[in-house]
């Protein structure tokens, strides 16, 4: 045993000596600045972002990113984010600031809600996108809803649809059942509230409007005569007043009945102002996006039975659905890259990915939408064709954007006469154009 | 002395360990101290870093600031210059920092932009007091171009009079290009904010992640869970004095130092966080260098000391094996000496039993002689005292041949010498010794054979004969007259086809031994001694030597005794049976086909049974004569009969010489009926041939005495007539004797003399040699050759005699006279020509036998 130890002993001698020899001095000849060029392209993209809470994750922020890194690998290229977020309902919105910065080409892709798709489509701030490859997957409601004077100048990663998330557990506690007509939802208010929920509809000020569109268009997307309706809206042989006004005088009833508290309407944000009470079961009633349910910055772990369902109609539960979706500024600095980020996020891929990780309905027809329990019954309702747009490129007349703000004057105080003169205004200055 | 031995090692182990650990938690003290040094040296140098870091990013937006507000106190002083400064101002286009210049002339509420617009500055708000280069600086606002801005403010002077203020808007998307594209990695966020305000205005290019938290303060605080008031506290009152704020804080789930740096007297801050890993990098990679050196260290430590314990387990275990080998050779030679000190006690024993044994008779014969002489004349005492000195040299004999014989026993040189043997000969040769001697001493003698299938087998007869002889004689020796001797052959199960397994069984009612005899029953020279068998002659090896023989042939010997009740020695043994060739044709041809068996003893009748059960005849028994007659009527009345019948003598109710008359009446005179019997048949043979009995055999019962008598009585002789002893008769013989002794020379002349034969004697084997080659063809009958004698001995003698080229001399019988009598002799004289070999002292009836053979 002796000489196994002396061998050991050797080899850790041999050892040493060769790290030792291996050991250099530094070459004073060497460059030791790192002169790699860092030229990726960064391509800026314009999109919104909610306040945060902290430890919460949001889903559908996640699977947007996930559609950005497969392009930025694909592409190698930087999708650098900008953002903005108004403090108080006194600052700029985001569609406001978004105007501004794609009027500014201060970015090369915009994330864009209907209003601001129609208005920079119309002034030609979007480039064309209908040549695109993921174009040719298109569901035909998004290619409809988004083409502006021919071009197809957004193209969103999710159809987004709006329900009402109504808390199944109160509505059961006081034997109601989910309702159909207006007539039944304003019972089922007066029930809340005779039993002491102060205010059964949690609103805030940008989402007042889908009860608008589900009374107003419900006959006209759902009908046999769509596209006369819209061609008479176009020319003006029909009033979108006369489509819009029991929508309004309905809310007006709410208000006025104290369903919705009108004043902290109007300063809420979405999700942000309504949202606490819903989740701590003080309102039953809420009106949010399909991707709220999904996500746990929203309503996507309610210690309840939540259920998406459309809004009350004459036609029953009617979900309603304006389509957002992404633009590229006309005069993109990479304009070229940004269309090509486009593609690939936009990709059958790339919405089967987002799809499976927030779990909504996806604007390709290839890919097969996916939703949990809560959004059965609106998804049911979509499935079966039975929907009302919130935003249709084919009226002159921008619709998401307008509506908001008259329903929003509606709940400072304006009177639904106003507001139709309103309306009927805008359609003029819309037929004008 | 091994408990402490013991005890000291695992002390030394336990103060071993003991220090081995001490070493580890010195090092590992010493080594955390330095990890923990390195650590907070540069956690200090990171925090360090981060601090330049910060101040250089600070500066640097400082620098953007001076400049812009030196560049617009150049606008405003070249306006100066102009009569009209407002045309300056719509000369200017918008640029990427300055989006909007625009001027209100003093005493003015509007004014105009270079965009051509009207300019108010209702929606700037200067209230804060921030300057520039003593310019002074609004709060931070979202602009038209949707970007967070700032408009700095400078008076326009001619000379001494303020003729209007020029308002230039700066974007903070103009401090991009001055800001890092990485900081420490990209692990690092960087948020510039107004202090004002609160809001983060611009979050650099490739600063932090794609987070929440971008919003202002708020936000950031909520974002990354620093929600303890004192600390949000704290930090308002750093930033109202314009302070920099750098602390730790855990941020989801990691340590992280979160910098709050102000930017031009805390107008704005640089807001963020970095992971304290990010930072401290270099400290981890130097501490996880020394870990893993120290993890290295500890492995070669553990990896030298397990080879240091293997090492010294591998030589303490040599060191034990050696000791355990020392021991066993200790003890063996402790055990050699004992074994040695015992041979030499037992030489010393045995030269004393020797003397005494041999003195003994050699004592009895040279007083016999003595008295001879002095009664020679006295015909009767003379034949008396020869016949007790015969006695006396015949034990004498047989004490030299045991002795011989243990000794090879004991060298090992004894070679069995197999051949072929029926258990017939071998009980009848044995029962033909004890028999008489049993007799002699009025003791009934029985030999029972039963089981036994096959009694044609493969052994040494004459070595199994001498076990028998040794245990049945020393059974007659120690067993008082009128005692009884059982002598049993049993035929056990056999364990292969090809052996037969047998058990003898040597029993007597004697005087039986003690327990410490039997211990060494079997141990050489060794006799039972008591008052009573110390008048038994013997040389006490013949159990030594029957064990040895019998463990020779693989066997095993037990006994069992009792003093005063008897003696049990059971030998068992397997012995190849040999290749029986069923000779069926034998009853056939003798026309035997079925037989009857008449015998008290149903084991008796059940051995014949099963010794028969090959050849082909039916064998019925019968336990009685009644039975026998029955039997023997009914087989007549079915036609058939039987064609012998063996009958016992002694029966109770109808002895066998009854039954025989009996059978007689009923059976023709052709039918032999045999007397199988294990009593001396003389005192009744007469009476027994009367009753019509044919002839008599003895138990225990063989095939092959059977076939014996049934051909006898086929012969026409009677079946126990005796043969008429041959004379061998050596008259008128002549031999030529080599003999180197002139006493045995003078006794073998005297016996040819008497028995009428002459002789020549010739003392060497050379002088025998040429007697015979000068001997006319037949003068000697045979050669009588001693073995060793001088000058030539008989073997080279018989050699040079068969060569010879004389007549007579191949065939010439040659016959070995020698002392030398162990098989090996026998061998060698048989090899060297001679034709028999005889063992002195010469027995007078062998030697006329054995020359008789050759004659």
């Amino acid at each position: 045993m002796q000489k196994p130890l002396k061998k050991i002993a050797v080899l850790l001698t041999i050892g040493a000596l060769t790290l030792t020899a291996c050991g250099q001095k530094p070459d004073i000849t060497e460059n030791l600045a790192d002169n790699t060029k860092t030229d990726k392209k960064q391509i800026l993209l314009f999109g919104p972002m909610e306040k945060s809470a902290p430890n919460a994750s949001n889903t559908a922020r996640t699977a947007h990113d996930l559609t950005v890194l497969m392009a930025e690998e694909r592409l190698d290229l930087v999708v650098e984010y900008r953002t903005y977020t108004a403090e108080n309902y006194q600052e700029k919105t985001y569609d406001e600031v978004t105007l501004d910065r794609a009027r500014h080409n201060m970015d090369d892709l915009y994330l864009l809600n209907p209003d601001v798709i129609h208005t920079l489509g119309i002034e030609g701030k979007l480039a064309d996108l209908s040549s695109l490859d993921c174009v040719k997957n298109l569901r035909d409601v998004v290619k409809t809803a988004n083409t502006v004077n021919g071009k197809l100048v957004a193209i969103p990663q999710e159809v987004v649809a709006y329900g009402l998330f109504v808390n199944k557990d109160m509505f059961d506690q006081y034997d109601l059942q989910l309702p159909e007509t207006p007539e039944e939802f304003m019972e089922c208010c007066r029930v809340f509230k005779e039993n002491g929920i102060e205010t059964p509809i949690g609103a805030n000020r940008w989402w007042l409007e889908t009860f608008v569109f589900a009374q107003a268009f419900a006959d006209l997307y759902n009908g046999d005569n769509t596209d006369a309706e819209i061609a008479a809206l176009n020319s003006g042989e029909a009033k979108y007043s006369d489509y819009l006004r029991p929508g309004f005088e309905y809310l007006q009833e709410l208000i006025d009945k104290e369903y919705i508290d009108a004043k902290t309407a109007y300063t809420y944000e979405a999700i942000e102002g309504e949202g606490p009470d819903f989740m701590a079961q003080k309102t039953p009633i809420v009106m949010a996006y399909w991707g709220a349910a999904n996500t746990d910055t929203a309503y996507g772990s309610p210690d309840f039975n939540m259920q998406v369902i459309g809004f009350p109609s004459n036609r029953g539960q009617m979900p309603v659905i304006p389509i957002t979706g992404y633009g590229v500024s006309a005069n993109a600095e990479h304009l070229e890259d940004s269309m090509d980020v486009l593609d690939v996020i936009l990709s059958d891929e790339a919405l089967e990915l987002y799809s499976q990780t927030n779990r909504v309905i996806s604007p390709s027809k290839n890919v097969a939408s996916n939703c949990i329990p809560a959004l059965k019954p609106l998804n049911d309702r979509i499935e079966e064709g039975i929907y009302v747009l919130a935003s249709n490129a084919n009226l002159k007349m921008e619709q998401w954007g307008n509506i908001c703000l008259l329903v929003r004057n509606l709940l400072n105080g304006s009177s639904v006469d106003d507001c139709m003169a309103k309306l009927d205004q805008l359609q003029e200055e819309s037929l004008q154009n | 002395m091994k408990k402490g031995h013991i005890s000291n090692i695992l002390n030394k182990g336990k103060v071993f360990i003991s220090l081995i650990i001490l070493v580890f938690c010195i090092l590992g003290a010493v080594v955390f101290f330095i990890a923990k040094q390195i650590s907070e040296e540069m956690s200090a140098s990171a925090i360090e870093n981060l601090s330049e870091s910060l101040e250089l990013i600070s500066s640097t937006i400082e620098t953007v600031l001076y400049k812009e507000a030196e560049f617009q106190q150049l606008i405003a002083d070249e306006a100066a210059t102009f009569d009209d400064p407002e045309k300056l101002i719509l000369s200017y286009n918008q640029n990427s920092t300055m989006t909007k210049i625009s001027l209100i002339a003093a005493g003015e509420q509007t004014g105009i932009s270079n965009t051509g617009d009207i300019f108010t500055t209702e929606e700037l708000d200067f209230s804060a007091g921030f300057k520039i280069q003593n310019l002074q600086v609004s709060k931070s606002y979202l602009n038209d171009m949707g970007t967070w801005a700032y408009t700095m403010k400078c008076p326009i002077k001619k000379g001494k009079l303020e003729i209007a203020s020029l308002y230039i808007e700066y974007i903070y998307d103009s401090f991009d290009q001055a800001m890092p594209d990485k900081l420490y990695n990209n692990h690092a966020t960087l948020y510039i904010m107004d202090a004002k305000s609160k809001r983060f205005l611009l979050k650099p290019k490739g600063i932090g992640e794609r987070e929440a938290g971008h919003l202002n303060l708020d936000d950031f605080y909520n974002a990354n869970s620093i929600l303890e008031p004192q600390i949000q506290t704290d930090i308002a009152e750093y930033i109202e004095n314009g302070d920099n704020v750098m602390f730790y804080h855990k941020i989801k789930n990691e340590d992280s130092l979160i910098y709050m740096w102000s930017v031009n007297d805390g107008s704005l801050y640089l807001i963020g966080y970095v992971p304290v890993t990010a930072i401290q990098r270099e400290g981890s990679a130097v501490n996880k260098n020394i870990f893993f050196v120290v993890a290295i260290m500890m492995i070669a430590f553990f990896i030298c000391c397990s080879i240091y314990f293997l090492n010294n387990r591998i030589q303490s275990k040599i060191r034990q094996e050696r000791e355990h080998e020392r021991e066993i050779y200790n003890k063996q030679l402790a055990e050699a000496l004992q074994t040695a000190q015992i041979a030499n006690n037992s030489k010393t024993t045995f030269l004393s039993n020797m003397s005494h044994d041999i003195r003994t008779p050699m004592n009895a014969i040279l007083g016999f002689t003595t008295l001879l002489a002095k009664d020679a004349d006295n015909p009767d005492k003379v034949r008396e005292y020869l016949k007790k000195i015969t006695a006396s040299g015949q034990h004498l004999l047989s004490l030299i041949n045991d002795i011989l014989d243990i000794s090879k026993i004991e060298s090992g040189k004894v070679a069995l010498t197999i051949g072929e043997f029926t258990l017939n000969d071998l009980v009848t040769s044995v029962d033909a010794i004890i028999r008489p001697a049993a007799k002699a001493k009025n003791q009934t003698f029985f030999v029972t054979v039963v089981g036994i299938k096959h009694e044609y087998l493969i052994g040494d007869e004459t070595r199994i004969n001498q076990i028998l002889i040794n245990l049945l004689s020393n059974a007659v020796k120690y067993t008082p007259e009128g005692g009884h001797i059982w002598f049993r052959i049993i035929g056990l199960e056999q364990h292969s086809s090809q052996f037969e397994h047998i058990r003898i069984e040597v029993e007597d009612d004697g005087y039986g031994m003690t327990p410490e005899y039997l211990s060494i029953i079997f141990d050489s020279f060794t006799r039972e001694e008591n008052s009573t068998t110390n008048k038994i002659q013997g040389t006490g090896l013949g159990m030594a030597i029957t064990k040895n023989i019998v463990e020779l042939m693989g066997g095993t010997i037990e006994v069992s005794s009792k003093v005063n009740v008897g003696s049990l020695f059971t030998v068992d043994l397997e012995l190849r049976i040999q290749n029986e060739t069923v000779d069926e044709n034998f009853w056939n041809t003798h026309g035997i086909f079925r037989i009857l068996a008449v015998d008290d003893e149903e084991a008796i009748c059940k051995n014949i049974q099963i010794l028969m059960e090959d050849s082909g005849v039916k064998v019925d028994i019968a336990f009685n004569g009644n039975e026998a007659l029955q039997q023997i009527q009914d087989v007549y009345q079915q036609g058939d009969q039987y064609n012998v019948i063996l009958l016992d003598w002694q029966m109770p109710d109808m002895n066998g010489i009854e039954t025989a008359k009996q059978i007689r009446t009923v059976i023709s005179d052709d039918i032999p009926i045999l007397f199988l019997t294990a009593y001396d048949w003389e005192d009744i043979e007469a009476e027994a041939l009367r009753a019509g009995i044919d002839g008599f055999f003895a138990k225990p019962f063989f095939v092959a005495a059977f076939k014996e008598k049934i051909l006898a009585f086929h012969a026409g002789r009677h079946i126990d007539d005796i043969p008429q002893q041959n004379t061998h008769s050596l008259e008128g013989k002549t031999f030529l004797v080599a003999e180197d002794n002139e006493i045995n020379a003078e006794i073998l002349s005297e016996i040819l003399s008497v028995e009428g034969a002459s002789c020549e004697i010739a003392v060497n084997g050379q002088l025998v040699l040429e007697r015979f080659q000068n001997a006319a063809p037949g003068e000697f009958d045979a050669i009588l050759m001693d073995v060793q004698m001088p000058v030539m001995n008989g073997y080279e003698a018989t050699k040079a005699i068969r060569s010879l080229q004389c007549e007579d001399a191949k065939n010439v019988p040659i016959i070995a006279m020698t002392a030398n009598a162990f098989a090996e002799d026998i061998k060698e004289a048989l090899h060297s020509g001679m034709n028999a070999h005889l063992s002195k002292p010469i027995d007078v009836a062998v030697l006329k036998e054995t020359i008789q053979n050759f004659l």
